[in-house]
Order: C-alpha cells, then structure tokens, then sequence
C-alpha cells in the first residue's frame, strides 16, 4: 500500500541520457576468487541508478571500484576500464584525492567521527581548502538545509555527532560527503541499517538530491529499487545480467533471471 | 543444592584469589612505609650521599634515576609511535605481520640482565663510550619499546574500518586520516603504554647497574657520556652494607621514594585509561 502512495508519476525523467561513468571488461579478484565478471554498464547523468541483486553478487565491490576504495583490501587484483567523464579512473596519474573529491560515497552504517555536528559537516571539505569559522558555518547549514537536518540541528552544532538517532546520523554523512562538492554519489545500501520512517526520508532526499547530483545506488531492497530509481542494473554472481530503463525491467525485462529475481526475490543465474 | 554448593565454593575460591593478592601487596606496602618512612625526611630527598650512601640523602639518585627515564622516553615514544602506526595501517601481508608480532614478543621477553650485556659489549666496549647515563637511557628505550608499541598498535587497530573508508572517501589522504582520526586515539593509548613502561624502567637495576651507573663519587652530569647514581642500583649498593643499620635504614628509604614514583606512574597510566575509555567510537 504504501508502495502506491509514493510510487512516482512516469514523469520526464528520461530526458537526460547522457552517460557520466563507463564501465567496461571490468574485472575483480580476491584472492582466488572473481567478484566481478567482465563488467560493461553504463550510469547516467543526474539520475538514480540503482544496483541490485542478491547478497554476494559483486553489486558493493563494483560501487566500491568506482572511488577506488576497495583498493585497501589485501590480495585484491583489478583490472579492466572505468571512466569518469571520459577520463580513466585506473589511470596511471589519477590523483585519488580529487577523484574522491568529485566522486562522494555513503556507507551502509553511518559513521560520524568522535566530533561535533558541526565538524562532522566540515570534516572533508576543510583538508581541501581553508576555511574561516564563518565559512564553516556557512557550508554546514547549506548542506544540513540539503539534508532537511537544518531544523533539527541548528540550535545544537556544537554537540557531539553521537547525540544524533542512526537517521540523523545518516543524513549527517550525506551533508559531509555533498559539502566536499561531489558530482556523483555513490551510496551503498545507505537506508539497511535504518528503521522505515528515517529510510523513507532518506529516499525522498535522493529523489530530490538528483536534480543536482548522478546518485549510483546499491540495494537489495526491490520495492526502493522500484520506488526512486530511474536506471536499474541486475547483478548476479558477479555478472551485470541486464541493465535498463527501471519500467522497462519491471515490465517487459529480456532475461527470465530478472523477472524471476525482480518478481521472487529469487536467483538462479545459471539458468 | 549440588549445583549451589559449586556455586558457593566457586565464588569463596575467586574471593579467596582476589583477597591473597591483595593481602601480598597490601603487605608488601605497609613493610615498606613501616621501615622506611623514618628514613625520609627534608634532607634525605634534598640531599647528597655520602660515606657510600650509609650517611646523607639520594638527590643525586633520584635526579639520576628521572634523567635516565625522560631520556627512555624521548627515544622510546616516536621509535613507538612510528612503528605502531606503520604496523596497523600499512603492513597488509598477515604474513609480515606475523613476524613483527614475533619481533614485539620477543624482545618483550628478553631478560632484563641481557640488556644489561649488550649494553657493556656494545656501546661501553665496542662504541667506546664508557659508563653513561645516555647509553642507560638507550638501553632502557630498547627494552620499553615493546609495551608502548603494543599498546598504541592495540589502540589504532581497534579503530573500526569504517572510520578509515570514510575519511579516504571524502578525499582525505593517509596521513590527513593518520592525524585526524587515528592518532588522537592512538596518543591515548601511546601515553598508557608509556607510563606502564617508565614504571617498570624506573625501578630497572639489571640493565643500566653495568652501564650507566657507579655508586659513588658521582654528582649530577654535565655531559652525555658520564654515570649517574639511580635509585635501583642505590638500593643494592645499600642492601650489600646490611651490617650497617644505618645503611639499611637508607635502603629502605630508598626504596620508599622508588615505590611512590612508580605508584605516581602507575595511577596516571590508570587515570589515563579511565579517561580513554570514555571516548566513544
């Protein structure tokens, strides 16, 4: 029922086609086990594209190459292509720190660091420029506004980050990681640990948060999938299935795998 | 009522446990503030030794004895904090970690006297250094190193991950995360490593007794390559005229002074542990 009340109107959406990442012949190892199959899929601009699949089909390790933070893993092995507007982002100069800068990542567990609201908003951006205390500021109720946190939070920034609920927390991590200026938001299962009422809010944010930003989602919840998504991807044990327009997969998908997964929740790739 | 009766003699037997131990310290500190408190007074800590310590006070020892440790200190805590950083955020092979492991325990366990050996070989003999307090303060840095790396890699590592992701994926580089996030935690545990190794280097008699110290004649130094006078060897010296009662009522002063300065380091390391626990991750 509730699936109803929010379920968007099939409204223009579609408008914008213009690919920002490009994955393609991507591979990942570890150890001795493939977690990803010769990858190709595209993400498109200013739009939610939405991984899904089942546990252990690669979808968080493809979400997690795409900023190279899986690059900490010990025996992990990488190859193939991804670029980011057009340009490589395995490339041999690629400065990390900016490609983290233009790519933004929310986790599946909010993590606010052992400081004040405040500083938690402030936390990335300030190891990129100076920042006066008026500035600070500044950048911490834009964002905190973008998060709808502004109102619950305005009277108390200097409390620690801890005294927030789990939701609040979330959309705290959401306002740190827009502050740094990103033009894609990778967001890993970020509703998981949250109970429903904060999941919706967090839901309405990135429906609005896409007029400005390409959000690339990973999720294993198919009714969110089909609530916010524009663009849908089907991973199964480490191979993109089928990826397309989300009516497109729901209605009239190629593979009987993802109506089987999309309608059942069920999987068997090796049909 | 099996089950009971287990019960109870459970708890009397960790009850009993907890009162012996307590009982042994507890009678060990009152012996020595019993014996030893009217040894100390004004002149005794102001004063210096004289007639091999029989007579005057242990100014000299306790200067000797804190020159030594803040010289540990200077050369232990970066050699520490270094390595237990390097260990916790960039050793990635379990298999090198292993072997610093192995490295940690051992010279953990390596006797005390053994310091004292390679000490003379290495730096008195080889290096030609002569008896100096600078050396002690090496040689007790050596053996001090294992307990505050331990103790901040401990701290470090068990910051969870998620706390690293997320500052590399805001676009922070390692050592902007080193800074802000892992070393504030790290500190703490860095400073409790600390002073539980300064109150085991401090009362040390084995390690420096051959190197750094001389029992008498000694003032307070000038120079990097000279002995000092240190509580610990102060002691022995002392404990070897027993005959003396007037020798033996220094010792036990003596001792008094050491047990409070480590009793000092311990309840700060205790103070700081408290207090560390309190942050919350």
């Amino acid at each position: 029922m509730e699936l109803k009340e929010l379920k968007e109107p099939i409204a223009d959406i579609k408008n914008n086609t213009e690919t920002i990442i490009n994955v393609s012949g991507f591979n990942v190892t570890f150890g001795e086990t493939r977690v990803l199959k010769d990858i190709a899929v595209s993400f498109y601009e200013r739009q939610v594209n939405c991984i899904i699949g089942p546990s252990g089909s690669g979808k968080s390790t493809l979400l997690r190459s795409i900023n190279r933070i899986n690059e900490g893993t010990d025996q992990i092995d990488i190859n193939g292509m991804i670029s980011f507007k057009n340009t490589d982002i395995y490339g041999k100069d690629r400065d990390l720190t900016l490609l983290r800068k233009e790519i933004g990542m929310v986790f599946q567990r909010p993590c606010v660091f052992p400081r004040s609201i405040l500083e938690n908003v402030v936390f990335g951006i300030q190891h990129h420029q100076k920042l006066s205390k008026a500035e600070k500021l500044e950048i911490a109720e834009t964002q905190l506004k973008a998060v709808s946190l502004w109102t619950e939070v305005s009277s108390r920034l200097h409390e620690p980050a801890h005294s927030l609920s789990i939701g609040q927390q979330q959309r705290l991590c959401i306002a740190r990681a827009l502050a740094v200026k990103p033009s894609v938001l990778l967001m890993d299962e970020p509703t998981s640990s949250l109970d429903p009422v904060s999941s919706r809010v967090i839901e309405e944010l990135m429906s609005e948060l896409k007029k400005e930003y390409t959000i690339v989602l990973v999720t294993h919840n198919i009714a969110q999938a089909q609530r916010i998504s524009d663009h849908l991807i089907f991973m199964c044990e480490g191979k993109v299935i089928e990826s397309g327009d989300k009516e497109k997969l729901f209605c009239n998908p190629d593979k009987i795998q993802t109506k089987t997964y999309l309608k059942d929740e069920y999987c068997d790739c090796n049909q | 009522m099996n089950r009971k009766l287990t019960n109870a003699v459970f708890k009397i037997f960790v009850w009993a446990a907890m009162a012996a131990s307590f009982g042994i310290l507890l009678f060990l500190i009152s012996v020595l503030f019993w014996k030893g408190f009217g040894a100390i007074s004004f002149d005794f800590l102001f004063t210096p030794s004289s007639n091999f310590g029989a007579e005057g006070g242990i100014v000299y020892q306790i200067v000797g004895s804190i020159l030594l440790i803040v010289f540990a200190t200077l050369i232990a805590f970066p050699l520490s904090l270094g390595f237990a950083i390097y260990k916790s955020e960039y050793v990635k092979s379990s298999y090198v970690q292993n072997i610093t492991d192995t490295l940690i325990y051992g010279l953990n366990g390596i006797p005390s006297i053994i310091f004292g050996i390679f000490g003379l070989i290495f730096f008195v003999n080889l290096l030609n250094t002569g008896i100096s307090w600078f050396v002690g303060s090496i040689i007790l840095a050596i053996m001090i190193l294992p307990t505050i790396i331990l103790s901040t890699y401990q701290a470090i590592n068990s910051i969870p991950d998620s706390f690293r992701e997320n500052a590399l994926a805001l676009g922070l580089t390692k050592w902007q995360l080193i800074t802000t996030t892992l070393l504030p935690r790290g500190l703490s545990g860095a400073f409790t490593g600390l002073l539980i190794g300064l109150s085991r280097a401090i009362g040390e008699t084995a390690p420096i007794m051959f190197i750094a110290t001389a029992f008498s004649g000694v003032t307070i130094p000038v120079g990097f390559f000279e002995p000092v006078s240190a509580l610990p060897t102060h002691i022995l010296a002392l404990a070897q005229q027993a005959t003396n009662p007037q020798a033996l009522q220094n010792a036990w002063g003596t001792s008094l002074v050491l047990l409070l300065l480590v009793l000092i380091f311990s309840i700060a390391a205790l103070w700081r542990r408290v207090k560390f626990s309190k942050i919350e991750y």
